[in-house]
């Protein structure tokens, strides 16, 4: 396998810096697609930003690809600003060297692979020996070696997925941009893509901007995850800090909990806070640092992090099975518990009627999300 | 907050990411063309109230002599009763060829479809003398055979009357009609009739009540088209009408222009009347094709509408049908071939020992105007073409996709030309350009600005619709890659465009050469084009001399596409 640091000679991985950027659209701008975002993108690492259809993600790509241009802010990438409003400065896409691939994957039809790939170097000025030694290095690479002279409709998806990959990180961009690279694909062809991208950034470290609305996909992928909600930012973290600790509802329930309950704070410690609740008192941490004993508050249950038995147990709350789903790997049953209806996934085979009193406990050790709204 | 609100007033607009000398070249492209579109209908509205030239004091002796004149009262009757006559006669004949062609089970309904659409390329002086060779009164073949079958002299037809001329508009009409409907009868889905079948509804109710009012935009859009052209329609009114003596609005404005003493400002009053009436028809055309967005009809894949059976009449329609067909096509061509081969044209004449290569001859080789006119028609017509194809790439691109400030304004100033008649734009682009001193006018760069403004919506059509099946994505890719935005038009927009680009380059280089109510008014004898060429022989009456000259206007405008055709795409939509 080629090494792709000689693919891509003279390597030059920059961090992309965002300060400020809004964009508004409609009239006088006030529908607000991006309302004063900022974030420092680490050279090297991968930047999933994560959120559903709306929420401003597109738009941080885009303007950082300079395909929009946004009402206010700053964006630098590396050393260079690409866009300052204040200062009026404004570089195209073309002179931002990015790399970028996009949801319709976005590959010219009218031309080969081999041309599809080699147009970032074409545009860059290389002779033709160069760029020919470069596209057939990537296409070794990328695992199409002998297909560059085919045409875009006569390859699969997944290999045109490749070919737009290829053409992204061909010309040794300074960072590469992901626009839901995987949402056209279907569900198991996304799955074996997604290790691909795994594994070629453990060959390859390059800056990346990952945007999708796929919670698997952002964890998986991501060294951080930008939550994002309405234009603004919701949540930073590493993954596995945005799937255990989420700051707010939204994000609770952009990552997958269904089960938000209120509670009282009842004893603070420095590493966690005991909050009474229907399922009694739990162990949980949070983000927000103000809290005062007898604070009325919400938490996240993650629906696997409770457990329930027919036989009573000490400490168990009691609760009735209002619906069992049987979904494949686990079961989902649905608890009522002092008129609180909670979700709780189950590994087991174990099913119940419809009505059966159980007792519900949280898992030993389980430490759950405090949100701060 | 304050962020926000600073970015709310001091916004700078948004343009896609194109740097800003890119969008100032196209706006600076964009301005020009819309000003070329629309001063000639400023212009001759401004000459119908001056007494002299544009700038003169302001008068109303014109709209009122338009008004008293009987000439024009009687030229308005003739151009309203051989308008909706013609356009009847093509909406019937192009609705009726298209459901039989389309949705029957009537045999060589392929071939028809074909047929039908044939004429578009043949310019309409092939038809005019092709039916002058059939229809003389005196000389025309079929009265020829009509007289030797009932053995007395018999005038079966006569092309020299009110229903010859709107026989001969209503044929070379109808193709038109015949494309804007037959693509919805095709493309209709099948779904809705059988649920309308189900429904209990007869065959004959189902066409009443589902098939034909699904199609009312577009029949709608065809019928204002056919009245647009048949009311500023110039060359049948000006050579079979004028020898019929039939005076029709363009042909009087022709004679009031042109003759001695001269009445531009009548001429203008009148002009203005055509452009009116154009005008009103184009905007309820536009109408009738946005509204038909509602209809938008997506047949499943591969589904084919069902045909209706025609049973005993398969073969009657037929035989009606193709004769129609070869009305407007193979029997003028046909006629007019017949006629280039004579020595002379007379009643039998039409013998072996007649036959002469002589007209050829002398049309091609001594014929002093025959060269010059072929080579300014065939440079103007290149020219044109590729004029109006790269003006609409720019026009398109800035509507499209730049959604520049003023792109409705563009979009509905681009319009203009296809309301207004070639003869109202001449008179229009005559009022400015007569007054430059040493200017353009009485060079070619006149005509080819004439041709330019004329045709540019028709190109503007067939690019934007390519240019709305380009995926903004491919041209965000090409700029993330490192390439301009001229450099992305160049290597991504005009390659995957490239058919759309070179059926509607066909199309405009085909009609400007035919094309002659627009530059009638804007040639002189250092200029003269291939078909204004055609009227001096047409008024010289050598009608042999006249059929090998039309030939020589078809095959020119016939060899770019049978050598482009294959490459190329038709259809705008």
């Amino acid at each position: 396998m080629a090494d792709p640091r000689r693919v891509a000679s003279n390597s030059e991985i920059s961090g992309v810096s965002v300060t400020g950027l809004s964009k508004g659209y409609g009239l006088g701008g006030h529908l607000r697609a991006l309302d004063d975002f900022t974030h420092e993108f680490p050279a090297g690492q991968c930047t999933v930003l994560l959120g559903p259809s709306g929420c401003g993600k597109t738009t941080v790509l885009r303007s950082i690809a300079g395909l929009i241009t946004p009402d206010s802010g700053r964006i630098a990438i590396g050393s260079t600003i690409a866009f300052d409003a204040a200062a009026g400065i404004r570089i195209p896409p073309e002179k931002r060297h990015l790399g970028m691939v996009f949801q319709s994957y976005a590959l010219w039809p009218h031309l080969s692979v081999t041309e599809n790939v080699g147009y970032p170097l074409a545009a860059s000025g290389l002779s033709k020996a160069e760029i020919q030694s470069k596209v057939e290095a990537m296409l070794e690479w990328i695992g199409l070696s002998g297909m560059g002279g085919r045409y875009v409709h006569e390859l699969s998806g997944g290999q045109q997925q490749r070919v737009s990959l290829g053409r992204a990180i061909v010309g040794n961009p300074r960072a590469i941009l992901f626009d839901e690279p995987l949402s056209n694909l279907d569900a198991r062809l996304r799955e074996r893509m997604r290790i691909e991208l795994l594994a070629l950034r453990q060959r390859a470290p390059f800056t990346s901007i990952y945007v999708t609305h796929d919670q698997l996909e952002a964890m998986t992928l991501g060294d951080r995850v930008v939550v994002m909600r309405a234009g603004r930012i919701e949540q930073v973290g590493t993954p596995e800090e945005v799937y255990k600790r989420p700051r707010t509802r939204f994000a609770a329930d952009f990552m997958g909990i269904p089960n938000l309950i209120e509670g009282t704070v009842r004893t603070i410690a420095p590493d966690a806070i005991a909050v009474d609740t229907v399922l009694g008192t739990l162990p949980t941490r949070g983000w927000r640092a103000n809290w005062h004993i007898g604070d009325r508050c919400t938490i996240a249950l993650r629906p696997t992090l409770i457990a329930f038995a027919t036989s009573r147990k000490a400490d168990s709350r009691s609760g009735r099975v209002i619906r069992s789903v049987f979904q494949g790997t686990s079961t989902i049953h649905v608890i009522e518990i002092a008129g609180t209806a909670i979700a709780i996934e189950s590994f087991s085979e174990e099913r119940h009627n419809d009505g059966v009193e159980v007792a519900v406990t949280p898992v030993a050790g389980a430490i759950f999300a405090l949100l701060d709204d | 907050m304050t962020e926000s609100g600073r970015a709310g007033t001091g916004a700078p607009r948004v343009r896609r990411g194109s740097s800003d000398w890119d969008h100032a070249l196209f706006s600076v492209i964009v301005a020009a063309a819309v000003v070329m579109v629309s001063y000639p209908v400023v212009l001759v509205f401004l000459r119908s109230v001056s007494t002299g030239d544009i700038g003169s004091p302001l008068t109303l002796e014109w709209l009122r002599a338009l008004a008293d004149s009987g000439r024009s009262r009687d030229a308005l009757i003739n151009t309203a009763i051989y308008t909706v006559a013609s356009s009847a006669f093509a909406m019937v004949l192009g609705v009726g060829l298209s459901f039989l062609s389309a949705r029957t089970d009537m045999p060589g309904r392929k071939l028809l479809g074909l047929m039908a659409v044939l004429p578009i390329l043949v310019p309409p002086f092939i038809l005019v003398v092709g039916w002058v060779a059939l229809g003389d009164p005196n000389a025309g073949l079929i009265n020829i055979t009509a007289s030797s079958l009932m053995g007395a002299r018999t005038i079966a037809v006569n092309v020299n009357t009110m229903a010859g001329l709107i026989w001969m508009t209503g044929l070379f009409l109808t193709p038109y009609v015949y494309l804007l409907v037959a693509a919805g009868f095709r493309n209709s889905d099948p779904a809705m009739e059988e649920a309308a079948r189900v429904s209990g509804a007869s065959r004959l109710r189902l066409l009443t009540t589902v098939i034909l009012p699904l199609q009312r935009p577009a029949l709608l859009a065809a019928l204002l088209l056919v009245v647009i052209m048949s009311a500023g329609d110039f060359i049948i009114p000006s050579t079979v009408g004028l020898k019929a003596r039939i005076y029709m609005l363009p042909s009087l404005i022709w004679q009031n222009s042109n003759s001695f003493p001269a009445r531009p400002g009548l001429a203008a009053a009148q002009s203005m009347l055509l452009v009116v009436i154009g005008l009103v028809c184009i905007y309820f055309q536009r109408r009738a094709l946005q509204k038909g967005g509602r209809y938008t009809l997506l047949g499943g894949k591969g589904a084919n509408p069902s045909l209706f059976s025609l049973g005993q009449l398969r073969y009657p329609l037929a035989a009606i049908a193709f004769l129609f067909a070869l009305c407007s096509s193979v029997l003028p061509i046909l006629a007019v071939s017949a006629m280039a081969f004579m020595r002379f044209w007379a009643p039998y004449a039409l013998k072996p020992e007649n036959l002469t290569l002589r007209n050829f001859r002398y049309m091609l080789f001594e014929y002093p105007q025959v060269w010059p006119s072929a080579q300014h028609s065939v440079l103007l017509a290149v020219l044109g073409a590729t004029l109006c194809v790269l003006l609409a790439v720019v026009l398109a691109w800035y509507v499209i996709r730049m959604r520049g400030r003023f792109s409705g304004l563009v979009e509905y100033a681009m319009v203009i030309p296809l309301g207004v008649p070639g003869i109202a734009l001449g008179v229009g682009i005559l009022s400015l350009w007569i007054l430059v001193p040493g200017g353009i006018y009485g060079t070619l760069w006149i005509l080819l600005l004439a041709y330019v403004t004329a045709y540019i919506p028709v190109a503007i059509q067939f690019v934007s619709s390519a240019l709305h099946r380009i995926h903004t994505d491919l041209e965000d890719a090409s700029r993330v890659s490192g390439r301009s935005l001229l450099s992305t038009i160049r290597l991504v927009n005009l390659p995957l465009m490239r058919p759309a680009l070179i059926g509607s380059w066909l199309l405009v280089y085909v009609v400007i050469l035919r094309e002659i109510s627009l530059v009638i008014l804007l040639y002189n004898p250092s200029t003269i084009v291939l078909s204004v060429g055609l009227m001096d022989v047409w008024g010289s009456g050598f009608y042999p001399e006249l059929a090998v000259y039309s030939l020589l206007l078809m095959v020119l405008g016939l060899v770019p596409v049978a050598l482009l055709s294959r490459v190329a795409k038709f259809s705008a939509d």
